[in-house]
């Protein structure tokens, strides 16, 4: 009947070629492998230049042997130049924004488990679930190509604010090329995402297998649903503008370049552009984004506490109304990122009011989290520690945010590293734990193997205390008045701050060689580990009630049937204190949710 | 709600699959072209926006058009042309298949009609001197956004045209049925939908007096 | 639930009148921008008019070009409401884009030629 969702059913004989197997391979568990492993390098990448940013933060001039091979002017003598650094910041941000924290959490996890979670054998459209992967790789290379040619990547930060991103090579080294590439290479990248949320959507409303209502849906499920209609608009608003963005780098035009602009002493040839443009544009998708990281970290943490204590949360329904509110307000509240912009001050105020709104649902989730926490008999294998400290770190981000959503406190601490600290707990270490837990957790589905959970604990401690000595120094340094995006600080008033700069670098290496333990357990258990059976966490989902790993067509040919909501836990159940979805039990309980 | 789902009737597909048109009883290729015209309704909605944004910022915006006889023949050409899909779904619906066939390829000939006539209405303005972004009227915006736009539309309905041969030939051929039609036809729908923004803001708003 | 042959059954064959009814109903509307194009007045009315004649073009097109009507209302809501909202909150900018006459607050402050 229907050609695409026919694919569905044509595909589902196992590849053999090594070609479709394994690099052009339409299997959606391929594809989140597929995901996963670049998120995975493009990590180690963002987490290197961080690195060198964080030295030559501390020690302004210690040459960092080898960095002259990155770049001959950008690092003479193998220090950084200032134009250098943020260069390099630009590139961090840039790859830890959108190609780890947008593909790990939500494309690489969502692929691979959103269609077993809801019992579908693939996805409806597995050629455009190929297509969203590869896609989004050519924008990883057109991204990374900008390190080698011409001066450079981009400098002009991962939100790429006009003029200096627009008006082209006067506005400094990586302005010419380097800009053109980043932007083309997000605008590819928006493409990708545009796909995979097509998917998500058309999988999670229209192949829910027998029984599995939506509400009967895991709290992961429900999240990457609500983040892909996030995304569906989100990118489709910042595409546009990159390409703007490039039309006005090679075609001439001035979308957001104002008139009579001299840089270095030179009239710029654009004209009539409006520089606040771009801010609204960027924010429109910029603010979504940041939910687009965090609520798939929520759903992967509530899914895996709720594994580990034993009982169902509080309240799941509370849990996903709140995450669509977040998802809705995400949308009004963009205008919080501009107010020392220049932006009308009122919209200041019509920015502020939903900012402070969606503290609300932010708050309640937490609340229902904790509360859940409350007397539970709790297992603390890795997984779990790592959703433990993904809650602790997005508390901890999330209350810097309430100082940040006001106007007047904002003006202080606006583009000082209060924002910084603030950004990274709540958005990035949050969403990294929460990508972590979900390793740990599912790793045993994904490759077929146990990880070491010593080593996983290990990594945990080292891991949480490493981000806490890390990102909590940044909130001191923001309210003494430490400027962001400042590679040296030469100033009075900062040169006492510097000591705390070193101990933060200090921190920082330390903390990513911390993480050689989770490259080490996550290779050697991937080959060497002990053979996972089908449900090691005696967990409830659908994905565990196939083998591990998963068959091609996920469940061996026939489909499951649900019975039951997700987290059957402090049950009655044949095999435990639980009761799976696909199990025909009745449950003698009060606490039926659907 | 638990109990009614599993005491329904076991339909014959296997249960994956029959569910496939819950909550909203669309099929995932219908879905999936809604989405993306939702997405795409953002993206143009993004680029107006813009060219509103940066037109109130202007003094003296220009305004060129003098005639207005390419645009509404090419908005007649446009509106016309969804009829004509409408009419090639509504003859595939009713088992017509070379009807179905035949007002497709109408639909498609007039795309391209459409698309000639832009490119025809952007010579006559290279000739008068527009580039993407000088002109002799005033703000080289005018260009950059005129062309921006309206290169973007004319993406739309040359994807259109080549997605009414391929889904046509394709349905003549008995790979595609009517519902892949349909579809099809529902992108073609929102390209016209979005002329009706574009006509009046980019055109119509900049008309000489 | 629904199967795959209720869709079928919520398309009847629709009357050929109707579609020629939308679609002369469409041009009007379509006409009409071009007569209000004409018309003498201020460029916010006329800007004003103009849109809400394109309003009721798309509603046209989308309730019976895109047969949205003939869908399940849960399905017309999400498509209208998802969209228009997206939409909608696209619109905060606009005050910036007064003040900010040649890219700089109130540069050339000159009323009446702020076109819309």
């Amino acid at each position: 009947m229907h050609d695409m969702s026919a694919q569905a059913h044509a595909a589902h004989h196992a590849p053999t070629g090594f070609i479709r197997k394994y690099v052009f391979s339409l299997d959606h568990k391929v594809i989140g492998k597929q995901y996963y492993g670049l998120a995975f390098f493009a990590a180690i990448i963002g987490m290197i230049l961080s690195w060198i940013m964080r030295v030559h933060l501390g020690w302004t001039n210690f040459a960092i042997p080898g960095l002259h091979l990155l770049s001959k002017n950008g690092a003479p003598g193998d220090i950084l130049t200032p134009e250098y650094y943020l260069q390099l910041m630009t590139m961090h941000g840039t790859i830890m924004v959108f190609f780890v924290l947008t593909t790990a959490p939500f494309a690489a996890f969502g692929n691979f488990f959103l269609p077993i979670q809801v019992g579908a054998e693939d996805m409806p459209f597995p050629r455009f679930n190929m297509m969203s992967f590869w896609v989004t790789f050519v924008s990883f290379l057109v991204m990374i190509a900008a390190f080698f040619v011409g001066d450079g990547p981009s400098l002009a930060g991962w939100t790429q604010y006009a003029p200096l991103s627009a008006v082209g090579p006067a506005a400094g080294p990586g302005q010419g090329m380097g800009e053109v590439l980043w932007a083309s290479s997000i605008a590819i990248f928006c493409v990708g995402q545009l796909l995979g949320s097509l998917n998500f959507i058309t999988t999670t409303l229209d192949m829910r297998t027998q029984g599995m209502s939506l509400w009967r849906m895991p709290l992961t499920t429900w999240a990457w649903f609500i983040t892909s209609v996030m995304g569906l608009t989100a990118f489709a608003v910042l595409m546009p503008a990159c390409i703007l963005l490039v039309l006005d780098h090679v075609a001439g035009t001035s979308f957001f370049v104002p008139s009579n602009l001299v840089i270095n002493d030179q009239l710029q040839p654009h004209s009539g552009g409006s520089t606040l443009l771009w801010q609204h544009l960027f924010w429109f998708f910029g603010h979504p984004e940041v939910y687009i990281a965090i609520v798939p970290a929520m759903g992967i943490v509530s899914h895996i506490l709720m594994a580990n204590i034993r009982r169902p949360l509080l309240s799941h329904r509370a849990l996903i109304y709140s995450m669509g509110a977040i998802a809705v307000l995400s949308y009004m509240v963009y205008g919080h990122h501009m107010f020392v912009s220049g932006m009308n001050p009122i919209s200041s105020i019509a920015f502020s009011f939903p900012t402070l709104v969606i503290t609300i649902p932010a708050t309640i989730i937490v609340l229902i989290w904790l509360g859940s926490l409350y007397g539970s008999k709790i297992r603390l294998n890795s997984a779990c520690l790592f959703s433990l400290g993904m809650i602790s770190m997005f508390i901890s981000g999330g209350v810097s945010g309430f100082f940040l959503a006001q106007p007047s406190l904002d003006i202080m601490l606006h583009a000082t590293y209060f924002v910084v600290g603030h950004f990274h707990f709540v958005m990035a270490v949050a969403a990294m734990f929460g990508i972590f837990a979900g390793t740990y957790f599912w790793f045993p589905k994904m490759y077929g193997r146990m990880m070491n959970e010593t080593l996983g604990k290990i990594h945990f401690i080292l891991t949480f205390i490493g981000a806490y000595c890390i990102f909590m120094p940044f909130h001191y340094l923001g309210m003494a008045g430490n400027v962001r995006r400042y590679q040296a600080f030469t100033d009075d008033y900062l040169q006492p701050l510097i000591p705390v700069h070193r101990f933060i670098t200090i921190a920082a290496v330390a903390t990513g060689a911390v993480q050689a333990i989770f490259l080490y357990n996550f290779i050697h258990s991937r080959f060497w580990g002990k053979p996972a059976p089908e449900n090691p966490w005696e967990a409830t989902s659908l994905e565990w009630s196939t083998t591990s790993p998963p068959p091609f067509d996920n469940f061996g040919g026939k489909l499951p049937v649900v019975y039951h909501d997700p987290y059957q836990y402090g049950v009655e159940g044949p095999a435990g204190d639980y009761v799976m979805q696909t199990d025909p039990t009745q449950i003698q309980l009060e606490s039926d949710e659907a | 709600m638990s109990q009614a789902d599993l005491t329904m009737s076991h339909p014959a597909h296997p249960p994956g699959m029959t569910i496939g048109l819950a909550p909203f009883s669309v099929s995932a290729n219908k879905m999936a072209i809604w989405l993306f015209i939702i997405a795409d309704a953002a993206t143009f909605a993004a680029c107006l926006v813009a060219y509103g944004f940066l037109r109130n910022g202007t003094a003296n915006w220009p305004r060129p058009f003098h005639s207005i006889v390419n645009v509404s023949v090419m908005t007649f050409i446009l509106l016309t042309s969804s009829l004509t899909m409408l009419l090639g779904v509504r003859a595939a619906k009713a088992g017509d298949k070379s009807g179905a066939f035949r007002w497709t390829m109408i639909t498609a000939v007039m795309g391209i009609l459409f698309a000639a006539l832009h490119i025809r209405e952007w010579m006559g303005l290279i000739d008068e001197g527009m580039s993407m972004f000088h002109n002799p009227w005033g703000t080289g915006l005018f260009g950059a956004s005129f062309f921006s736009i309206t290169g973007l539309h004319l993406l739309h309905v040359t994807g259109g045209v080549v997605a009414l041969l391929a889904v046509g030939f394709r349905y003549m051929g008995g790979r595609y049925d009517a519902d892949d039609l349909e579809v099809t036809g529902l992108y073609w729908h929102f390209v016209d939908l979005v002329w009706m923004f574009v006509v009046p803001f980019v055109y119509l708003l900049n008309l000489a007096h | 639930m629904a199967n795959a042959h209720d869709v079928q059954k919520h398309e009847p064959h629709e009357p050929l009148g109707r579609y020629l009814l939308i679609y002369v109903c469409i041009l009007i509307l379509a006409a009409a921008q071009f007569f209000i194009a004409f018309t003498h007045i201020d460029a916010e009315a006329m800007f004003a008019r103009m849109l809400f004649v394109a309003i009721a073009e798309a509603i046209l097109a989308l309730l019976f070009f895109m047969h949205l009507w003939a869908e399940k209302r849960g399905f017309l809501l999400f498509v209208v409401v998802f969209t228009g909202f997206v939409i909608l909150v696209m619109q905060f900018g606009w005050t910036d884009s007064h003040r900010m006459e040649a890219g700089a607050p109130y540069s050339q402050s000159k009323s009446g030629t702020v076109a819309p």
